[in-house]
């Protein structure tokens, strides 16, 4: 009982979860460590991955990003309906910057108007839908050319490119909060708004620029979920913004902003990742996926609140 | 005491788990008689039967990838794979998307039953086009895929066991212009975009109704997914968009059973001709109350039976056909008792077990 005191449970308690769930859905089926399927589960995770990074930032600048879900389809559409006119680089760039210019809009009207985040990004989910909808006319945009699918089904090495692009903009995404200065502002921002203003932080500014890198990591998936669906689809994403949040809560991050980080996140993705994979291995209900993972995102922040009551 | 309760905290994370694992079990229960259509109708390769063969001797498991279980066309699908998988000894895991929007939870479904090894994957596609990459990465793992019902647009599958869903649409158009005397304004309701039967019928039914009967016009189309919710929204809006609707097609009885509650809310019972497909309990009940005035109804059990039957052949290095169709039955008030239903639904009270 002593040694189990000793053990930091706030550090290693998630991972721990992660490595018995590991080691559970392995031995029901043995299936699960294949490499076929840990290529599956890192490129399956890649998705909400890029998702939650962006959602990292909202969530710690005191903010949030319900449009996240939506913009995926908005992605999809541009990128696929550019790569069909220009080129497949020209499609996966005009993607990406399709994302960020959803996310500089999201950030002026937050920023500048000063319109609160959640009501702007829910106004951003509503009619970036519409949008993706009225560009493709409701239909998914089929025949993009085959070398495009090696984004989202080919290897570097062993390694699945979603994988990779994903472990990048992670390790970019670790260095830009823990290294720089927007980084530092970022958690400024989210502790107390008011404090940071009084210290001559320009608020405003990096705010624009959370949800600018909200909406370039949307844009990165975007993109590699075009690829694996090799075609734009204005429904993709529903529901993903909802999947990103729980990743960061479960990983320990404060919803109301100041704590949380990319490696708490990159737990939260993880666990989120192998539930979904595992309970289709060991043929779990779908529905009952559900309960599970929505008791799961409840139970992991009373837990953390828990751990800071006794503080 | 700190550590008390994060160590409870994660305890409850892992009993949810374990607790959700019980609740394993792909076993169908007792068998049925397998239902070949009663095929009235065979303008194409329609065939009447495509027999059970002999249970192998090898214990497959086959994956099955379905869109939803949520409405009583999969269901009866459903019970028709359990039923059949049951009739020949085969293992089952069954995996549905949600919907026809959660495309990239399907892609995900089929990629699982690659990694889990099943022997075969039937697969009904949420998207034509979405789902290609997915099929050709199991083909390429060596997978064989059935394709049931509904299509994907990747050719590496096996068969294709589906209604001709070009014949659906055609019967839609033939029974909508003949109670119209080939005269009026249509709305069309095609259900899912992106499937293979929301794009075929639709299509298929324009065409018909611009050849046999040009006097009728279209005047409103939407897509949707095929919830009555969806069906009920749309048709209130059609009937506050155009005053004069004579006709509405439905891709599925799903949208029809939601625009018979417009219409019947509107108080227009009997002026409007209203076609679907299949033949769930509601629509049923909306043909004998005169709402709806005919319905195409599709064999989805036997679509389901002879997936399986297909996916066993080909395991055991039998031939199978390309395509499969199975039968398509019009229906209307007048033969609405004489109907057989063993291919259509599934026995009273079947629920799919968890899946």
């Amino acid at each position: 009982m002593n040694l189990l005191k000793q053990i930091p449970w706030g550090r290693v308690g998630m991972p721990a979860v992660i490595v018995v769930l590991a080691l559970v859905f392995g031995s029901m089926n043995p299936n699960f460590w294949s490499e076929t399927n840990i290529a599956n589960v890192s490129r399956q995770m890649s998705i909400l991955a890029l998702l939650s990074l962006g959602q990292t930032f909202a969530i710690l600048s005191g903010g949030i990003d319900l449009s996240v879900g939506s913009l995926l389809a908005l992605v999809s559409v541009v990128c696929a309906q550019w790569m069909l006119e220009f080129g497949v680089v020209e499609g996966i760039t005009a993607g990406i910057v399709a994302g960020a210019l959803a996310g500089l809009l999201n950030g002026v009207l937050i920023a500048r108007l000063r319109v609160p985040a959640f009501i702007t990004t829910l106004g951003m989910l509503v009619a970036a839908r519409g949008v993706a909808l009225t560009l493709s006319g409701g239909l998914p945009i089929a025949g993009l050319p085959r070398q495009f699918l090696v984004v989202g089904a080919g290897y570097i090495g062993p390694i699945p490119i979603p994988t990779l692009l994903a472990g990048i903009a992670f390790v970019v995404a670790h260095v830009i909060l823990s290294r720089t200065r927007f980084g530092r502002y970022v958690y400024a921002m989210g502790s107390n708004e008011d404090a940071a203003v009084l210290s001559g932080i320009n608020v405003a500014n990096y705010k624009v620029l959370v949800y600018v890198m909200s909406g370039i990591f949307v844009g990165i998936a975007g993109v590699v979920l075009t690829s694996r669906v090799i075609s734009g689809q204005p429904t993709l994403g529903e529901v993903q913004e909802l999947y990103s949040i729980a990743a960061v809560v479960i990983g320990g991050g404060r919803i109301t902003g100041g704590v949380g980080g990319i490696g708490r996140t990159l737990m939260g993705v993880l666990l989120l990742g192998i539930l979904g994979n595992g309970l289709n291995l060991i043929q779990v209900s779908s529905y009952v996926q559900n309960i599970v993972i929505g008791a799961i995102i409840v139970g992991a922040v009373y837990v953390d609140l828990a751990r800071e009551r006794r503080r | 005491m700190t550590t008390h309760i994060s160590g409870r905290g994660w305890l409850l994370v892992l009993a949810s788990v374990a607790i959700a694992g019980c609740g394993i079990g792909t076993e169908p229960q007792d068998s049925a008689s397998p239902g070949p259509a009663g095929s009235t109708e065979s303008p194409a390769a329609t065939i009447t039967d495509y027999p059970r063969p002999e249970p192998p001797s090898t214990q497959y498991t086959i994956g099955i990838a379905l869109p939803h279980l949520s409405n009583p066309h999969y269901v009866g699908q459903a019970y028709g794979y359990l039923d059949e998988a049951a009739a020949l000894g085969v293992q089952v895991t069954m995996l549905e998307a949600g919907g026809y929007q959660y495309l990239d939870r399907q892609v995900a479904q089929i990629e699982d039953l690659v990694a889990s090894k099943v022997d075969a994957i039937i697969l009904a596609a949420v998207s034509g086009p979405g789902t290609v990459g997915a099929v050709e990465n199991a083909a390429a793992a060596g997978i064989p895929i059935i394709n049931v019902n509904v299509m994907t647009d990747s050719d590496m599958v096996v068969t294709r066991v589906r209604s001709d869903d070009d014949v659906i649409g055609r019967m839609h158009a033939d029974l909508m212009g003949e109670r119209l005397n080939g005269e009026g304004s249509v709305v069309m309701l095609r259900g899912a975009p992106g499937t293979s039967w929301a794009e075929i019928r639709g299509n298929a039914f324009k065409a018909r109704l611009a050849e046999r009967f040009p006097n009728i016009t279209i005047v409103g189309e939407q897509y949707s997914q095929s919830t009555p919710a969806d069906g009920l929204r749309l048709m209130e809006d059609f009937i506050q968009t155009f005053p004069q609707i004579d006709g509405v097609y439905n891709g599925a009885d799903t949208t029809a059973v939601g625009a018979a509650q417009a219409v019947l809310a509107a108080g227009k019972t009997g002026e409007i001709v209203m076609t679907a497909t299949d033949f769930q309990i509601d629509t049923e009940n909306f043909i004998r109350e005169g709402v709806i005035t005919a319905s195409v109804l599709q064999q989805t059990v036997t679509m389901g039976r002879w997936g399986i039957r297909a996916a066993v052949n080909h395991l055991e290095q039998r031939q199978v056909p390309p395509v499969l169709f199975t039968a398509q039955v019009p229906v209307t008030a007048e033969s609405l008792e004489t109907i057989d239903l063993s291919g259509v639904r599934a026995p009273d009270g079947w629920t799919p077990p968890a899946h």
